[in-house]
């Protein structure tokens, strides 16, 4: 007798088995890294120190070697100078003094340490508006800690710490609030982060704003916090709409301060 | 083999040391170029512990890249799987 065996309906498995492997190869991927996130970051800080070590000795290299590469580094190096310059001035308030003084009366002034820290990845090679310090818990860097810049603006605080890392989180990452006041009418604020250093925000429109208005941080240091780019507004809007961008350069940031 | 070990190590330094801009087209070309490139889905994940917001394991799960890596492996494979080639 001829049996017949028919072949079973195998297609649906070997449709789903590839599926399954990259599901599978997600989930496991991902508790693996949750788990070893700080030997993954340890493992990478060598990389992009040597990055920047190379990226610099490459520049001075090309310099030696040709004077015109030698006047363009001398013009990138004076214009940095002019931004910080334009910075530390656009930083200085103008009742700053005046404030000082009314805080040393009133024993509040800030005496604080602060810690210089080299930063090793910024935009654009972090998507999310993210940084990464050489210093960690080892140089006393705290969760939340305050970074800004040697000119003075802040630009994020500390989201996640290592022995000798740490990540900092800008104030300008894409859906991140923050409390601050614009300096013309001391009124408070919510900027939300709307990515690459800029932010947005909504105001009732009665309140006076106009392009290149401070907007500082709310609380009793008051720094720079974002310079106001453009503001928008329909006839039928009882608000306007705000975009301020931060005052530093996120793409070419070399050196910050960390405060504890 | 060794193109696809190449390709590995290439991603990986573009990761490392490129911007977004240069690595994520680099990631989606070498899903593109190797068959079942499912080391695609680690690399979105060690870009969003590297440059992202942590090792937290639901940013991770359910980060938009990982998540575009693992959709644009399956349609690839689909695509692959029902194209034929009577060359």
């Amino acid at each position: 007798m001829k049996a017949n065996y028919l072949p079973k309906n195998r297609s649906k498995h070997l449709f789903f088995r590839p599926v399954l492997a990259l599901v599978i190869v997600l989930i496991s991927g991902a508790i693996i890294f949750s788990v070893l996130d700080r030997t993954i970051i340890s493992a990478v800080a060598p990389a992009w120190r040597a990055e920047n070590v190379i990226i610099r000795s490459w520049r001075s290299g090309l310099a030696f070697f040709s004077s015109r590469q030698a006047l363009s580094a001398e013009n990138t190096a004076l214009k940095e100078r002019l931004t910080s310059l334009e910075l530390s001035i656009l930083s200085m308030s103008k009742n700053s003094i005046q404030e000082d003084t009314i805080l040393e009366w009133a024993g509040r002034r800030q005496v604080s340490n602060m810690i210089v820290a080299a930063v090793l990845t910024h935009p654009p090679q972090t998507p999310y508006d993210t940084v990464v310090i050489d210093a960690g818990s080892n140089d006393s860097v705290a969760l939340g800690s305050t970074v800004s810049l040697p000119e003075g603006p802040v630009l994020g605080t500390i989201s996640e710490v290592f022995p000798k890392l740490a990540r900092v989180k800008l104030f300008s990452a894409s859906g991140e609030e923050t409390n601050a006041i614009l300096e013309r009418n001391s009124v408070p604020i919510t900027l939300v982060g709307a990515g690459g250093g800029n932010f947005k925000l909504m105001l009732p429109r009665d309140i006076a704003i106009e392009v290149g208005d401070r907007i500082l941080v709310a609380n009793i240091t008051a720094r720079l916090l974002g310079i106001v780019g453009d503001v928008s507004i329909e006839p039928t809007d009882a608000f306007k709409q705000v975009l301020a961008k931060s005052p530093a350069n996120i793409f070419a940031l070399r050196f910050v301060f960390v405060t504890p | 083999m060794t193109r696809r070990i190449l390709g590995f190590v290439i991603v990986l330094i573009a990761i490392l040391v490129l911007p977004y801009w240069i690595y994520i087209p680099v990631l989606f070309l070498a899903i593109l170029v190797f068959p079942f490139f499912w080391e695609g889905i680690l690399f979105a994940l060690l870009i969003n512990l590297v440059h992202g917001g942590g090792g937290d394991i639901l940013s991770l799960l359910f980060s938009p890249l990982a998540l575009m890596v693992l959709i644009a492996l399956i349609m690839l494979w689909l695509l692959r799987k029902n194209l034929r080639s009577y060359a």
